[in-house]
């Protein structure tokens, strides 16, 4: 899960992929390559020469590719490219920063002078000068590998994939049907006034499909979205992935959703696949571990959390099965990099977030450790979405470990429910300011009956406490049925900022969880009825990758 | 500041200049954006940014494709026209594509104000200064974030249309804690003239509730008359706009199917309580916006009327299917107040709730427009028309529909943030009854 087959130092291959670029972007890429180190050096000497004591430089393109279907006809082909860089200064303990899409050498010394005099305006007022540790030297260059380049596939071969997918969908009888696949490749150019210069490539890419049924008579309808999730990799991810028969199994099972009993609210044991568990860890145990929310930082938009440095090591978080773990070094991780946006190597900084179900330490940027006395600094979980951001604390992939027994498959779990329901894809979710209440839908619920599938629910959430949830966790999946989950666009700063981010999970089995009808919570009144015995439309066999041949 | 209109006319000419395909549309926006944060009472990042976005689509018959650059020398623009152009010719045909707009005639922006545009760093900072200080004063911790835009944004076309807009904005928020006793307060401003700009009462106000707040105790949740503050209300109604189309509803998808019977026209029905009044206007002096929307003229629209639904949004394919005028998405949003006092809500109410803002709002289930989302910064007891002491935050699970079907009484409209979308919008304070408060939340 952790192959750390990097590519630093070498040249030739950091660049291969450019020769195939699209526009004169990439001529103008390949250009401020050669152009970079003399920009940098002109820029952290002006910052210097002004009074930084610390000061980086940063280029950033961003190339993205997206088409969009609606139905059998192609109604978006959008590519999109954004150049630009930034001057960030540390100076009498006040950060500064400007950026522009202009590159040249007049704009660069304005955008120092403009940041030094931000930082200079703090002075005389602040209250606390902002300190961070020295970091090494990095040098070299990192390139995410994949295996096939998805700006050099052809357009005709990207939208008869998508057509594919709402052909099948419509085939077996959605009334409406919606395919997509977004693509991006960052290219990151860091200077510091520590000595760094890294450069940097990697690619990510997001397919999916919604596919909706419609009872016009009764004036309903229910969808059910794919469960692929983006990855870090090309094209092979969407041309490996049998959407075809996903559609149609879509389009069964929303059919069913729309024809099942609504779910009796209450307290339940549920089995959630990691389709929908990737989810929760990423609200429930990503966002209220990091440190600069626990610190204050992001008080007035993201808010704080309950998770407070006094809480290391000693909150029991979950149940002793449960490990989980942080890095951006995993296998088409979408936080997967080389150094991180403050130029912390990420090698060898992967930590356990929950080891053996205790609290177990912070996500980190420069500057944040010390705030806490925790020794060896950033953890390398700094990273700006685009050239004009302030590089922020953001996720690495944090991901649920398997349980200790690797023989252990979703049915196992399902085995050990009475009365429960089997939770598959992600839908809604909703999660306090501090992270304590949680409320998440899904894409599917199975009933569960005596230990196995039997039709299934809708109208169904569930409700409860981070840490609560996590202690209520009494079984785990073994090694091969984990997945990586993720999303492309996690939210957080002001200015917003978003960042892609992998979760992998096993499914897991939660004892007496809180459900709620959604629609009684609407206000209807609702007559919960025993589900319609029927085959199930589930493959919960697990595996490598969701499967639903 | 921005490009000129004459800048804009030279670019957006240049890059119609080079294009071959039988039509195209270009859209540039130039933003010149100051951006200070802070957070315990210290500022930590910040930025002065400028940028440029060049979007271009173009079509040969039904075939289309569109790209965005952000670089405007002469290599970038002709690479770009190359390949959006080769992209439109391997597009399939897309039976729906409309062809470009023809020129037309639009209302007058009120959106720019040369003061906010010459806002400096230094002016930003020293605005400020007092309310983090305030804060300091008061021995509570604060974290806020003022933006300051300028901007312009231009559309033109093969047909020779030509619109080009300026704006500016300040939006400011800040959030008090108080350690002891967990207590928070949040307030906000979003003014588009830097004379309407003044920072020192919402940091007060902040500062106030934070310290209100202290040793909230749990309250149980249930159907409650809530008076809900304007950040909470313009979240809530701003929600009911993202379910308003013409097409979704046509074609069986929206929540409007659930409220008429099959065959019915939700349009002219009282779907909504009496006191429900919703417009939306861009030249209003409050909340002015943007007088198009890609290109489709914004006037003053009357959305629903004294609780009857009265117009819904339609896009330009779907409105040539039907046979009637497209209506484009609303750039602001305008609700009808009584114009009591927030004093005066809280007055009518014997047993309820004082809700400040909300947060992380989410659709549970579009059938019925149903959204989750949580109380935050700022949630009271309402005692015998008195705000008693602080309660716990609560999640809450309610619709829209239900919240403009349930309204008692509303107050005086103002412009304030939300957690959701920054769209303007003037909105009043509402006494709501029977608002789904569903659990309780530790959040403090």
């Amino acid at each position: 899960m952790h192959r750390r087959d990097w590519i630093k130092g070498t040249s030739a291959a950091g660049l291969a992929l450019i020769t195939n670029r699209w526009s004169a972007t990439a001529a103008e890429a390949a250009g401020l390559s050669d152009r970079f180190a003399g920009l940098a050096e002109m820029a952290l000497n002006k910052a210097q020469s002004l009074g930084a004591s610390f000061a980086d430089f940063h280029l950033m393109q961003t190339d993205k590719e997206s088409l969009f279907v609606r139905e059998e006809m192609v109604q978006g082909v959008n590519a999109g490219s954004s150049l630009g860089c930034s001057v960030r200064v540390l100076v009498n303990g006040a950060w500064g920063f400007a950026a522009s899409e202009e590159i040249s050498e007049a704009k660069i010394t304005s955008l120092v002078e403009a940041a030094v005099a931000t930082a200079k305006g703090q002075a005389g007022w602040r209250s606390q000068p902002i300190e961070i540790e020295k970091l090494p030297a990095n040098v070299g260059k990192w390139e995410l590998p994949i295996e096939v380049d998805p700006f050099t596939v052809s357009l005709e071969e990207k939208v008869e994939r998508l057509l594919g997918i709402n052909r099948s969908a419509l085939g077996a009888g959605a009334n409406y049907c919606y395919s997509h696949v977004s693509m991006v490749r960052e290219r990151k150019w860091l200077a510091n006034t520590f000595g760094s210069r890294t450069e940097q490539s990697r690619v990510r890419i997001h397919p999916g499909f919604s596919i909706t049924v419609v009872d016009q008579k009764k004036g309903e309808f229910a969808s059910r979205a794919s469960m692929l999730p983006p990855r870090g990799a090309g094209y092979e991810h969407l041309r490996d992935w049998d959407a075809v028969a996903e559609a149609a199994l879509a389009v069964e099972q929303a059919r069913e959703k729309m024809a099942a009993p609504s779910v009796k609210p209450g307290k339940m044991d549920l089995v959630i696949a990691p389709s929908n568990l990737w989810l929760t860890v990423h609200e429930t145990v990503g966002h209220p571990t990091e440190l600069d929310r626990s610190l204050g930082y992001e008080a007035n938009y993201a808010g704080t959390s309950f998770c407070t440095p006094d809480k290391l090591d000693t909150l029991r978080y979950g149940s002793e099965i449960v490990n989980i773990f942080a890095d951006r070094t995993a296998d088409n991780g979408l936080a997967t990099i080389g150094w991180d946006d403050d130029g912390v190597a990420t090698a060898g900084k992967e930590f356990p977030i929950i080891k053996d179900g205790i609290f177990s330490n912070f996500q980190m940027a420069i500057g944040q450790a010390e705030l806490i006395g925790r020794e060896g600094g950033s953890n390398g979980c700094s990273y700006a979405d685009s050239f004009d951001s302030f590089p922020i604390q953001r996720m690495p992939n944090i991901s649920l470990q398997p349980g200790k027994d690797d023989a252990v498959t979703t049915q196992d779990l399902i085995a050990g429910v009475e009365d429960g329901i089997y939770v598959d894809g992600n839908g809604s979710w909703s999660i306090d300011q501090q992270r304590y209440n949680f409320q998440f839908t899904g894409q599917v619920f199975h009933r569960i009956k005596n230990g196995k599938l039997d039709g299934m629910y809708r109208d169904v959430a569930y409700q409860g406490n981070s840490v609560d949830f996590w202690n209520a966790c009494d079984g785990l999946g073994g090694r091969d049925t984990y997945e990586l989950g993720g999303a492309f666009n996690c939210g957080k700063g002001q200015p917003g900022q978003v960042a892609p981010v992998s979760h992998g999970a096993v499914p897991g089995r939660f004892r007496q969880i809180n459900i709620l009808n959604t629609a009684e919570e609407s206000g209807k009144k609702v007559a919960s009825l025993d589900p319609v015995q029927s085959p199930s439309t589930c493959d919960c066999s697990g595996g490598g990758k969701t499967s639903w041949a | 500041m921005g490009l000129t209109k004459s800048q804009s006319e030279s670019l957006s000419q240049r890059v119609l200049d080079l294009v071959e395909a039988d039509g195209a549309n270009v859209r540039i926006t130039d933003s010149e954006d100051l951006q200070l944060r802070y957070a315990n009472n210290d500022i930590t990042s910040n930025g002065l940014v400028d940028r440029i976005k060049i979007d271009l689509s173009v079509s040969y018959g039904k075939r289309s494709a569109s790209i965005q650059v952000n670089q405007t020398d002469e290599e970038t623009l002709k690479a770009a026209v190359k390949k959006v152009q080769a992209m439109a010719k391997l597009a399939p045909e897309d039976p729906e594509h409309m062809p470009e707009l023809e020129p037309t005639e639009y209302l007058e922006p009120k959106t720019f104000s040369e003061a906010t545009a010459a806002l400096t760093p230094e002016e930003g900072l020293a605005r400020i200064r007092p309310v983090i200080e305030a804060a300091r004063t008061a021995g509570v911790d604060s974290a806020g974030y003022l933006e300051r835009s300028v901007s312009s944004a231009t559309l033109a076309n093969s047909k020779g249309l030509f619109v080009y807009q300026t704006s500016t904005g300040v939006d400011y928020s800040l959030t008090a804690r108080a350690a002891e006793g967990r207590g928070s307060g949040w307030a906000s401003t979003q003014v588009t003239d830097l004379g309407d700009l003044d920072l020192e009462p919402v940091g007060a106000r902040a500062i106030e509730k934070a310290l209100a707040s202290k040793n909230a105790v749990e309250r149980a949740p249930g159907r409650t008359t809530v008076v809900l503050e304007p950040a909470a209300v313009r979240d809530l109604v701003s929600l009911l706009f993202w379910g308003l189309g013409r097409r979704d509803f046509d074609e069986g998808r929206s929540f409007l199917n659930g409220l008429v019977e099959e065959g019915e026209a939700p349009v002219g029905k009282a779907l909504f309580g009496e006191k429900a009044t919703l417009y939306s206007d861009p030249q209003d002096p409050a909340v002015p916006c943007g007088v198009h929307h890609n290109g489709l003229p914004r006037e003053k629209t009357s959305w629903v009327d004294k609780g009857v639904l009265k117009n819904l949004e339609v896009g330009r394919f779907w409105a040539q299917e039907k046979g009637i005028s497209p209506r484009p998405f609303p750039g602001n949003i305008i609700m009808a107040g009584e114009g009591k006092s927030i004093d005066e809500l809280i007055a009518q109410v014997e047993d309820g709730v004082l809700i400040t803002r909300l947060w992380y709002l989410r659709m549970v289930q579009p059938q019925s427009l149903l959204y989750t989302g949580l109380t935050r910064d700022g949630t009271f007891a309402i005692e015998n028309g008195k705000v008693g002491g602080p309660v716990k935050n609560f999640r809450f699970n309610d619709s829209p529909v239900n919240i403009l079907r349930n309204i008692i009484a509303s107050g005086k409209q103002a412009r304030v943030m939300g957690s959701e979308g920054s769209m303007p919008m003037y909105v009043p304070p509402l006494l709501v009854s029977d608002f789904n408060l569903s659990s309780v939340s530790d959040a403090s």
